[in-house]
């Protein structure tokens, strides 16, 4: 009995941080998700008024699938970038610091700075991106990148992606790292080949590499909302508004701070279904 | 000894004095979106004036962006922390004195005796008035005469049909005619004429009453927009999604394209590039005068909680003096909210001057809150998806903007 009750005693500093810094917050805002709130001043009561606005406005549901599309697309892309960087810096251990120093370097950039050079990579008249299609003669291929909903998304996921691409390798490197070398050893005496041992040893010891991986970045970039604001602020015609874009909008744009609690609440959700499912599925497949 | 007492007396006496100098030296918090290095707006200057004028006062000045005001100002004021002096907009205002956090300036002064009459009613809420407007700037067509001429035309554009008929000869010279960005460029275009055309005052659109689907007004002025991308005007899938803030300035100071919609704040960054030959002329529209798109954005509001409220209407009242006010318009390139005229504008915007003169003038309707500040994101959204869709029916544009209306009440 003591020791339970000491037990809890010792808990309770970490409990007063979790619950004051965490949960607190979380109860104010879906408090305030309920409200008329505009930032300043008293606070009124609407009920369900937001959370009603927020599914018979297309608008917002056209945000929610924008940023799943979007964390569907740099997850992806950025998951098998990293782990085809990670697999030939594995083998070539003579550059391994120096490129994993060098992909890591555009993660400690400002987003302000990533967004500007790469909004001028992609700009239509004198952008970088079209002037090499025109020199190597794809001129037909140019356009506005950013300019055209067709393009928009996938330009700003490859931004995040090259930008972010460097903690995918590193974590995969750790994974490698983690992988006892007489593993490797015994599938080179039993003649396997690189992309064999790739296969059937490194890819399946990789699962707990993956799980960091993905729950990390999916987590990370359903949140997102730096990049579209600097390069698109969210257009064109709204092609890039992610649910981060919007809640911002909402309460620095419109003063709406009770409707944008609401999207946040709708947001976290997001978060934490999906995290969940990605996490019970990643750990299964670790266990196999 | 009485060489040390002879001397340590006058000291302290003098100590004593500038003690209660110092004493009664208040300190004024102030705060602005302008006045930092990249737009300074004649603040250093000006403030450094007031308080070799006001010995009495000395003002703590802090710049935070515009952005940064809707973050950082909102909990000083909840918490009774707020500056003496805020430079504010109306939407600033709405907000802030709605909630009663802004103290009442007073109609009964000077300065509100002399304010524009077409601004009053938009800073004024029954006998109270929260703010004292700054400026008003200009926002038309910057046009570069330098590509005009080469093209033969030697006069900027003020009537739609002059404008066609400049794009086609520019065209015709290989040199492109306009830069019409889905967001800021286009709606200035749109929202200038639509009002123009329209026969009640502009604040009948922003209300519950009437909708902008149904208003002939702006139905008439997709048309005339469909009409500009006929006449070659403007390429509207290259330019819809256009940086209005970056990419399209760079190319309109790069001399690639020959006009462009958009605010004159803009004078004195184009001023600097060299070469660069243009006029600030008003957006071309039925009438010969074209329009005069005139944006009232800032001002001074004092904070309801402040302990210094004298010395900040002291501080207040220095800047409606219109010969220290000058020095704001002049670098800003801005007109005086006052009655007379005064003005800061150069002589490049001697087209945008002489459409003021001649009648053109509309207030952006944003920023005296006719219409809801939720709006102008739902236009620039939606002529955007209209410019790479012309296709699309005007109902179909026009009816996104009354269901941001709606969502605003």
């Amino acid at each position: 009995m003591t020791r339970s009750r000491s037990m809890y005693l010792f808990a309770l500093p970490a409990l007063l941080v979790i619950g004051g810094f965490f949960v607190y917050p979380i109860v104010l805002s879906v408090k305030m998700s309920f409200t008329d709130f505009t930032g300043v001043g008293t606070a009124e009561w609407v009920g369900w008024k937001n959370y009603d606005r927020f599914i018979s406005r297309s608008r917002y549901l056209d945000s929610v699938w924008i940023t799943l599309k979007f964390t569907f697309l740099v997850v992806t892309i950025q998951t098998l970038v990293g782990l085809v960087f990670a697999v030939f810096l594995h083998r070539l251990p003579a550059i391994r610091n120096f490129c994993r120093a060098v992909l890591f370097t555009p993660a400690m950039m400002s987003f302000v700075i990533v967004g500007y050079v790469w909004q001028f990579i992609y700009a239509p008249y004198s952008g970088g991106l079209n002037a090499v299609l025109t020199a190597v003669g794809l001129e037909g291929l140019t356009r506005g990148w950013l300019g055209d909903p067709a393009t928009a998304l996938y330009a700003i996921a490859i931004t995040h992606v090259w930008m972010f691409v460097g903690y995918t390798t590193a974590i995969f490197l750790v994974g490698f790292a983690n992988i006892p070398s007489e593993i490797e050893e015994a599938g080179r005496l039993d003649g396997a080949s690189s992309w064999q041992r790739f296969r059937h040893l490194e890819l399946p010891l990789l699962a707990p590499s993956f799980t960091v991986n993905i729950i990390l970045s999916t987590v990370g970039t359903l949140k997102t909302f730096e990049l579209p604001f600097i390069m698109t602020r969210g257009g064109p015609d709204r092609a890039t508004n992610t649910l981060s874009l919007e809640i911002v909008n909402n309460l620095f744009g419109s003063y709406k701070f009770g409707f944008a609690s609401a999207l946040s609440i709708v947001m976290l959700l997001i978060v934490v279904i999906v995290a969940v499912l990605q996490n019970t599925y990643l750990r299964r497949r670790e266990e196999m | 000894m009485t060489i040390l007492r002879s001397s340590v007396a006058p000291a302290a006496v003098a100590a004593m004095i500038a003690g209660t100098a110092l004493a009664d030296t208040v300190t004024l918090d102030v705060t602005a979106w302008k006045g930092n290095e990249s737009e300074p707006a004649g603040l250093p200057q000006l403030i450094e004036a007031f308080e070799a004028a006001n010995p009495d006062i000395d003002v703590e000045f802090s710049y935070i962006s515009r952005l940064d005001t809707n973050v950082v100002l909102p909990p000083r004021l909840q918490g009774n922390n707020a500056p003496d002096v805020m430079m504010t907009d109306m939407p600033l205002v709405k907000v802030w004195s709605d909630a009663g956090l802004l103290a009442d300036l007073g109609t009964d002064s000077d300065w509100y005796g002399r304010i524009e009459d077409s601004l009053k009613p938009s800073i004024t809420s029954g006998d109270a008035t929260h703010i004292m407007p700054l400026e008003v700037i200009g926002m038309g067509n910057f046009v570069n005469m330098g590509l005009l001429k080469q093209a033969g035309v030697d006069k900027a554009p003020t009537t739609i049909a002059e404008l066609k008929d400049a794009c086609g000869k520019l065209d015709a010279a290989g040199i492109k005619p306009m830069i019409f960005t889905g967001g800021f460029s286009a709606p200035l275009f749109v929202i200038a004429n639509g009002i123009e055309a329209m026969d009640a005052p502009a604040s009948t659109l922003g209300g519950e009453e009437a909708g902008f689907a149904d208003s002939a007004a702006f139905n008439g002025v997709l048309d005339t927009v469909r009409e500009l991308i006929d006449a070659k005007c403007v390429d509207p899938k290259a330019q819809a999604g256009l940086d209005p803030w970056s990419t399209a300035l760079t190319e309109f100071k790069a001399g690639n394209f020959a006009m462009m919609p958009q605010g004159a704040w803009n004078i004195v960054d184009f001023s600097s590039v060299d070469g660069l030959d243009y006029v600030f002329a008003p957006v071309p529209s039925a009438k010969n005068s074209g329009v005069a798109l005139d944006l009232f954005g800032i001002g001074w509001s004092m904070s309801e909680q402040s302990q210094h409220k004298e010395a900040a209407k002291t501080f207040i009242e220095y800047f409606a003096d219109p010969e220290n006010l000058q020095v704001m318009l002049d670098a800003e390139a801005a007109y005086s909210p006052f009655k007379g005229g005064a003005s800061g504008t150069p002589d490049l915007a001697a087209p945008y001057d002489q459409s003021r003169i001649d009648g053109g003038v509309i207030m952006y309707p944003f920023a005296v809150l006719d219409w809801p500040k939720p709006l102008e994101n739902e236009i620039w959204d939606s002529l955007t998806g209209f410019l790479l869709d012309t296709e699309k029916s005007n109902e179909d544009v026009l009816e996104r903007w009354d269901e941001a209306v709606e969502d605003s009440f």
